[in-house]
């Protein structure tokens, strides 16, 4: 038995460690959602993580090797590949991390799990350009730590040094609201971290089963709710429909729709209250999703998209704009979401477009496979949302192209970006000219707040119409031009000429007049340009320069 | 002391009307439609007339070259009392107006046209009939104008796209602005070719950015200012420039009807001949 709970990790169990891990994130990514500290609709940092995992998961299926490292190497890869929004690209790096520290081993000691451990969370330090205490970096260092004290001690075993890492993540993540203020006056703790926690917590699961399977349990932690591994559908062939839509209804359970819809894709996430739930999913027949779903009340927001086409669009778009080689030989990729946002960018030259944006961040893959499809060795990324940046920035260590990553953090910085690009002027100095025009350009974001919060010491109540200044919550209130007016007035409309505004795919003819009238009337001196965006969550994305 | 030879244009040269008499230059009108209606450029409608119009107009204008029975009359009235003519137009890639002078000329026996394509449009053809007025004799004329035309620019700053779209001269994948934003593109009228060099969002922006690039195009043998609707923005643009090449004399010229129909109102523009 001594000798059975010394069992190092080798390719077997990491991989059974892994799949566990998915298994334990597909049960709690919602959670992890919820975490969001923002109240804007996009908190999707649970189903970022969960799509990463995934990916990091998918060759690891099929192997069968015997060395802890060939698996770490699998995981490693696969992560980067399909990384998406920031914890995902933080978490890649954390299997890169780990990876390089099990380089050539074909089975991990205890001392050596943990030194793994370690390695991983430096790693994810030096990725990251500015590292924050209180997110998921600092929930990655505690857990090092712990599982260092722990292979430190006498009578080590790897499911106490793992045991101790998840410990040491649950320890850091509830701290993280005394570390990050934005958490704090939420009320929330950190989602990126919390999602480590629950990827450790489903690795010490597996490690705790095998434990057991060979008598030797050495927690009393209650195994009940580990999902089963086989739960997770992942994809297999084909990208299939991205189908996104709300249920409205009476007494509607959450529980018994999500499992229905699991059943028919994954990516799934199925979330609200008993009146109104949100469903997304990818699924490779969405009309039986549809119907399914029509069952338990009126379906609102419908929205499908062909995950499968998007590669074939992109490509497309290339031979389309492949009539007229640019003189510098520069491409333009650019991340965007919105019928009329695609249009508009594709109207000003840009080659290639990777849909998506903030409901859901376009994976580092999507991005490579846009920029190979361009005909140009030479590409200006442009990832046109916050979220993307990170995912984004892994591009060009992936390509034997020259990538630059011009980091625009919103739709309307991305425009002005693009307008300053110039087909007669060498990438480097292309480059400073947009990001010179990106960062003159102010940006502000409409939207409803989807639950009730306190965030940059405004109260918001759920339903409110809030303003975002560039990134950050600044106003609430019921109504779109007053808070647009509060946005404006605050940047100081004066020092400005021109607002456009990017119209949403919800916002109606009468919201959009009403607008327009109101700021008109407030600041006559700007000139305003309505255009179609169509957008989803924003109702308005306003570019003020 | 009588030159012995007429320099004729036409109105897209939007020729001073200060240097149409210090020169002594016959200037032949395009026309302008507003559906049935036809007006001579600068003769039957003003400037001022025009864009007034222009911005009332449900539809808008068209405009026509002269006719080679117009450019005949001109050049047999021309032929009492000159023994020869250089009649310099808009560029052919834009207009029809030098073909129609050419055959125009033909019908006039005994008399001596050379007529020139200028290859561009608006002030700079005005620069090209100073050079021919103070040449000493029309082959002088002839040559130094021909040289002077591969140094020709119109650097063109446009307040909307709507009307260079309409009136076909230009197409948005040309101009590089196939978009649905209202952009301020800046137009480079070269080598028969008009092309984008910039788009900028905001007309503020714009003018720097139109300066700019023509700083970077110096030295210069002439330049002026053109606007439509846009004086003081003109006049403060010409004072600048002023005060950097003080040795020029930089004129400020009205876009005329037939121009105008093409910019829209509120354009800008700098036309320079590079040394």
């Amino acid at each position: 038995m001594a000798r059975e709970s010394n069992q190092g990790v080798d390719g077997p169990l990491f991989k059974r460690a892994l799949l566990g891990s998915l298994s334990w994130l597909s049960a709690n990514h919602e959670e992890v959602n919820r975490l969001n500290v923002f109240p804007v609709p996009d908190g999707d940092t649970g189903t970022n993580m969960l799509l990463t995992l995934q990916s990091a998961v998918e060759d690891i299926k099929e192997s069968d090797a015997a060395e802890v490292s060939k698996i770490a190497k699998l995981a490693s890869h696969g992560s980067l590949m399909g990384a998406r929004g920031n914890s995902g690209v933080i978490l890649s790096q954390i299997f890169r991390g780990f990876a390089r520290a099990v380089e050539g081993k074909s089975s991990l000691t205890p001392a050596e799990l943990a030194a793994a451990l370690e390695e991983a969370s430096n790693a994810a330090y030096r990725a990251v350009n500015k590292p924050t205490e209180g997110t998921i970096l600092t929930v990655a260092r505690e857990a090092g730590r712990a599982a260092a004290a722990a292979a430190a001690s006498p009578g080590a075993t790897v499911p106490r040094v793992i045991a101790a890492a998840a410990d040491g993540a649950r320890a850091a993540v509830l701290k993280t609201p005394s570390q990050l203020q934005i958490l704090r006056e939420a009320g929330v703790v950190d989602a990126g971290g919390f999602g480590l926690q629950v990827i450790l917590e489903g690795m010490l699961k597996t490690f705790e089963e095998s434990e057991s399977a060979n008598g030797t349990l050495v927690t009393s932690r209650p195994l009940a709710q580990v999902a089963s591994q086989m739960a997770v559908a992942l994809p297999e062939g084909g990208w299939g429909y991205c189908t996104e839509f709300l249920i409205e209804g009476t007494g509607l359970d959450l529980d018994v729709i999500k499992n229905q819809i699991e059943a028919l894709g994954n990516s799934v996430l199925v979330v609200g209250e008993p009146e109104l739930v949100k469903v997304h999913v990818h699924t490779d027949d969405p009309t039986r999703v549809i119907t399914l779903a029509g069952r338990y009340g009126k379906l609102l927001k419908l929205n499908v998209g062909d995950m499968s086409t998007q590669h074939k669009r992109i490509l497309d778009d290339a031979s389309q704009s492949a009539g007229a080689p640019r003189p510098n030989g520069v491409g333009l990729v650019a991340v965007v979401a919105g019928s009329g946002l695609v249009d508009i960018f594709r109207g000003l030259g840009v080659d290639a477009i990777v849909e998506g944006g903030q409901t859901m961040n376009p994976s580092t893959q999507d991005m490579l496979t846009a920029i190979e499809s361009v005909s140009y060795d030479e590409v200006i990324l442009m990832p046109n949302n916050r979220n993307v940046i990170l995912a984004a920035k892994q591009v060009p260590g992936l390509t034997k192209k020259k990538v630059h990553v011009l980091e625009t953090r919103s739709v309307p910085q991305g425009v002005a970006a693009v307008v300053a690009f110039r087909a007669d002027r060498p990438g480097a100095d292309n480059l400073a000219a947009m990001k010179a025009e990106a960062d003159r350009v102010q940006t502000i974001e409409v939207t409803h707040a989807v639950r009730d919060t306190r965030s940059n010491g405004l109260k918001v109540k759920k339903g409110d119409v809030i303003g975002l200044i560039n990134d950050k919550l600044e106003f609430a209130g019921s109504d779109y031009g007053e808070v647009v007016n509060k946005a404006l007035g605050k940047l100081g409309a004066d020092s400005f000429e021109l607002v456009t505004v990017y119209r949403g795919k919800d916002a109606s003819d009468d919201e959009l007049a009403k607008l327009e009238s109101d700021i008109r009337s407030t600041h006559p001196g700007l000139e305003v340009e309505v255009q179609h965006g169509g957008q989803q969550h924003y109702p308005f994305i306003l570019s003020v320069e | 002391m009588k030159r012995s030879f007429a320099v004729v244009t036409d109105s897209t040269s939007d020729l001073p009307d200060e240097w149409r008499e210090r020169y002594d230059i016959e200037v032949v009108p395009l026309k302008v439609l507003f559906g049935e209606e036809t007006f001579r450029d600068g003769v039957d409608m003003s400037n001022q007339e025009f864009f007034a119009r222009l911005a009332t107009s449900s539809k808008l204008p068209t405009t026509s070259a002269p006719s080679p029975g117009e450019f005949a009359e001109v050049y047999q009235r021309l032929a009492k009392d000159h023994d020869g003519c250089i009649s310099i137009h808009i560029g052919a890639q834009l207009s029809a107006t030098a073909e129609s002078a050419r055959v125009g000329a033909q019908t006039v026996e005994g008399f001596k046209v050379n007529v020139i394509d200028s290859e561009t449009v608006t002030m700079p053809m005005a620069f090209l009939c100073k050079v021919a007025a103070e040449s000493a004799s029309l082959d002088d004329a002839t040559a130094a104008v021909k040289q002077r035309i591969p140094g020709c620019r119109v650097l063109a700053l446009l307040d909307t796209l709507r009307y260079i779209e309409m009136g076909g001269r230009v197409s948005r994948a040309q101009a590089m602005i196939g978009t649905m934003l209202d952009l301020k593109p800046l137009l480079l009228v070269k080598d028969r070719e008009i092309k984008s060099v910039d788009r900028v969002r905001t007309r503020s922006r714009a003018i720097p950015r139109m300066i700019e690039f023509f700083e970077a195009d110096l030295p210069v043998e002439y330049v002026g200012v053109m606007h439509g609707q846009a004086l003081e923005e003109a006049e403060r643009i010409a004072t600048g420039l002023r005060e950097r090449l003080p040795d020029l004399e930089i004129p400020i010229s009205e876009i005329g009807c037939v121009l105008g129909t093409h910019t829209g109102p509120k354009a800008l523009g700098l036309v320079y001949i590079k040394k």
